[in-house]
């Protein structure tokens, strides 16, 4: 075995009860706050030191669908199968704003890398908002429900998901010219490549594609066993993480890329994995899922699990702190947890 | 770790706005059956539900693969329902309606299609409502109330106090032409019992796949049969509604014989022939008019004669035209030697409300119906013979590639070659799903399938089914 697998771990740092299914968690910039969403509908706000507080703000009826934290800023996002879009003043620990975007409810929310500007998707609307919520510009209705939205990391293009396609909206003043990305399959995620040279997408029809954004060449990757909603890039782009099942399917970007390669598969879950998270700045992915099993790895430096750490339920969510160091964790049943990466 | 619970169900009512969908969900939400239902409907759908949930949807269509509306689902039920899943409270049954021009398709398909959903929820039946007074009109201008009976496992004949008894055996003889298999229950202001129309259990292979069985039958050239005991003389066979030739006829008749009941058609109407067969049969018991089948099928073959409004049937055995081209059109039935005798009619005689004056059937039986005047018709097949496994599977493979589209449901039971248990399936478009179900024990053995769909050609079935059996 690698001798490094036993110089990192996972160790457990607090814990707290949101009274809601976590559906989603988002750092506050400076890792002192964390924003809950709940998939009854609660949104909540922690403060987070040696322990977990946690305070309800308000909610979105039916469930929250969406959240996001404001880069740089103070304020964070929500939105909701109310229909309904909110913005959240964690200073003052109350609601901001809150509207409604469109007809249908608001699926996917995305903050731009400077936190000016706001995308929310809603039924077959992308709308582009202030960080105040006023309307910055609506495209034209897509011709399909656009289920997520994600700003590239230099935040000229937003990216949409549609059926049948990838709209890529560039985003410059008065001017929003767009370029499509097209199979013929219900795009469910967008995920550009930190290093901007790639755009990849999960798809229902259990393909996960990418694209070169240079050559516009299209590269599908198959062997999926269900629709591809977990997809992630590593923060280096080394690195297009996925999960359909128990195992996490992670696909090598490096050197010549993963075409005619075969992916690297980690297997340490005993149950369907629900949620991973590549760590901020570093190496470490984490996953977990309905095993109540929270599984860390360093992929590339070995293909066995580096900890192993138990929930009290099935994990629903977990987020990376900004600085990379601790990870918080949520879970079906409400339990919200912090572990931090220490080296033994 | 994670428990598996049991499956919520779903049930999907459809329906044109009007039709009653609202006070049915109105019904079923207020009364005391101690369930958590939610109910999830159509954004612009009807007003005016008490829930303890309601969710508005949009019909947001996927279309999984190639683009064909076989593998298109509902991506905002995905999302609902997975949101449902994510409460404490949880729900106990799911009510999802979809407006008039939404295609229950997709909705069906999602619950065969999504994996996630497939382990949640159980799509329990597809339940339509028709508007009594609206659906001829409805069903004629537009395709989506055809194709909304076509993928019912129940009908709800609705409004049935608004329109006369005539009118709702043509309906549901309409209805019957497009779906062979659902069940019809007749209701007034949508008061049909809950129990017929929760927990129908229309895709749970486990329960005994029920086909009706008249609809399996042959296909006769009649819907309808009776048996009667007539003493001899003359009987008045009429037709619903008054008698209302115009004036003209009589007189005209009287000094013109030149003139006909061809008047008629100058006038915008046009002759309507009802055909049916009379003729003398053995007993007039339920026996005697099963007895009877055979021989009216053989009568039905003969040529006709036609009787006009006011003439007589009178050389019996007989096979007739009778025309019924307008309300309240008589003839006369001329018995010469009492006995029973056997009266089969084309249509229901409901559907006109053609009686024989004074007389009841001591026995009447329906028979399947064969008049497809919808491009959507469903077509039964049942043979004893036993299948080849590897060749039914190629057969349906086929079907469903290149039909698919057209096909909206099909189920079956199947006598499979060498397996003791039955084979049960059941489709959705290409969507399909079978397993092996308890076995034949003593019963005969025998397949029963169904095709609901678009344009079907039972000569192309049966030869596919032909080509299935086991050499």
């Amino acid at each position: 075995m690698a001798k490094q697998s036993l110089s990192y771990a996972l160790e457990a740092r607090a814990v707290a009860q949101l009274d809601d299914y976590v559906v989603d968690l988002a750092w506050s910039p400076d890792g002192k706050q964390l924003a809950l969403a709940g998939g009854e509908g609660r949104v909540a706000l922690a403060t987070v030191g040696e322990k977990i507080s946690i305070a309800t703000l308000g909610e979105h009826v039916l469930g929250t669908l969406a959240l996001a934290w404001q880069p740089h800023g103070k304020r964070f996002a929500t939105a909701g199968q109310d229909g309904a879009v909110a913005l959240w003043d964690a200073a003052e620990a109350r609601q901001h704003k809150r509207w409604k975007p469109g007809v249908g409810a608001t699926q996917s929310l995305a903050w731009s890398p400077v936190g000016d500007v706001l995308a929310t998707a809603a039924g077959k609307s992308v709308t582009l908002w202030s960080a105040e919520g006023d309307k910055i510009h609506s495209f034209a209705p897509a011709a399909s429900t656009a289920v997520a939205v994600a700003f590239d990391r230099p935040g000229t293009d937003l990216g949409v998901a549609l059926n049948g396609e990838l709209a890529v909206h560039r985003i410059e003043k008065s001017r929003f010219e767009t370029r499509r990305y097209k199979w013929p399959a219900a795009c469910l995620t967008v995920n550009f490549s930190g290093n901007g040279r790639f755009l990849a997408s999960g798809m229902a029809d259990g393909t996960l594609h990418f694209w070169n954004r240079s050559t516009g060449k299209d590269s599908q990757m198959r062997g999926y066993d269900g629709k591809v909603q977990l997809v992630a890039w590593s923060d280096n782009s080394k690195y297009l993480g996925s999960c359909t099942g128990n195992d996490m399917v992670l696909w090598d970007f490096s050197g010549k890329g993963p075409e005619g390669s075969r992916p690297l598969v980690l297997s340490g879950h005993t149950d369907r994995v629900d949620a991973f998270a590549w760590q901020t700045g570093g190496e470490h992915l984490l996953s977990g899922g309905r095993d109540w099993r929270l599984v860390l790895w360093r992929p590339g430096r070995a293909r066995e699990p580096i900890d192993v750490q138990m929930t009290d339920g099935d994990i629903s969510a977990m987020r990376w702190s900004p600085d990379g160091k601790r990870v918080a964790i949520g879970e079906k049943q409400g339990r919200v947890s912090l572990f931090e990466v220490v080296v033994r | 770790m994670s428990v598996t619970p049991s499956r919520v169900p779903v049930t999907v009512l459809t329906g044109f706005l009007g039709s009653g969908k609202t006070t049915l969900l109105n019904r079923i939400l207020s009364e005391k059956h101690g369930k958590r239902i939610a109910v999830i409907e159509n954004e612009f759908g009807e007003v005016g539900v008490d829930s303890e949930l309601v969710i508005g949807a949009e019909e947001e269509l996927f279309e999984t693969n190639n683009g064909c509306i076989c593998c298109t689902v509902r991506g905002d039920l995905i999302r609902i329902l997975g949101q449902l899943m994510k409460r404490r409270d949880k729900f106990d049954y799911i009510l999802i309606e979809t407006t008039g021009m939404a295609d229950p398709g997709p909705v069906a398909q999602t619950f065969f299609l999504d994996d996630e959903l497939k382990n949640q929820f159980q799509l329990d039946a597809i339940v339509t409502m028709v508007d009594a007074r609206h659906f001829e009109q409805h069903v004629d201008e537009l395709n989506e109330p055809a194709e909304q009976v076509a993928f019912a496992d129940l009908v709800l004949l609705n409004k049935t106090d608004l329109v006369d008894a005539a009118a709702l055996e043509r309906i549901e003889s309409r209805i019957r032409g497009i779906n062979g298999t659902a069940k019809i229950l007749r209701t007034k202001n949508a008061d049909a019992p809950i129990d017929k129309v929760l927990n129908v259990g229309a895709f749970d292979l486990n329960r005994a796949l029920a086909v009706d069985e008249s609809f399996l039958e042959p296909e006769y050239p009649f819907e309808w049969g009776g048996v009667y005991e007539l003493a001899a003389g003359d009987y008045l066979l009429k037709t619903a509604g008054e008698h209302d030739h115009h004036a003209h006829e009589h007189g005209h008749e009287h000094h013109d014989h030149g003139h006909d009941h061809d008047h008629h058609d100058h006038e915008g109407h046009s002759h309507e022939d009802l055909d049916v067969v009379v003729f003398p049969v053995a007993a007039a018991t339920p026996t005697g008019l099963t007895g009877a089948i055979e021989a009216a099928v053989r009568a039905f073959a003969e040529p006709t004669t036609v009787v006009r409004c006011h003439g007589a049937l009178d050389a019996l055995p007989g096979h007739f035209a009778i025309d019924i081209s307008h309300p309240g059109a008589d003839f006369k039935l001329m018995i010469s030697k009492p006995g029973a005798y056997a009266f089969f009619c084309e249509h229901h005689p409901a559907e006109f409300g053609l009686q024989l004056a004074g007389q009841k059937p001591t026995a009447e039986k329906r028979f399947a119906s064969h008049h497809h005047e919808d491009d959507i018709s469903s077509i039964g097949i049942s043979d004893p013979r036993p299948l080849d496994p590897t060749k039914l599977n190629q057969w349906l493979d086929y079907l469903l590639k290149t039909r698919g589209q057209d096909i909206f449901r099909m189920k079956g039971v199947l006598n499979v070659k060498g397996e003791d248990r039955r084979q049960v399936f059941h489709g959705v478009h290409m969507m399909f799903d079978a397993q092996a179900e308890r076995p034949w024990g003593s019963s005969p053995r025998v397949n029963n399938l169904v095709f609901i769909g678009r344009g079907l050609d039972r000569a192309e079935l049966e030869a596919g089914f032909e080509s299935a059996v086991a050499k």
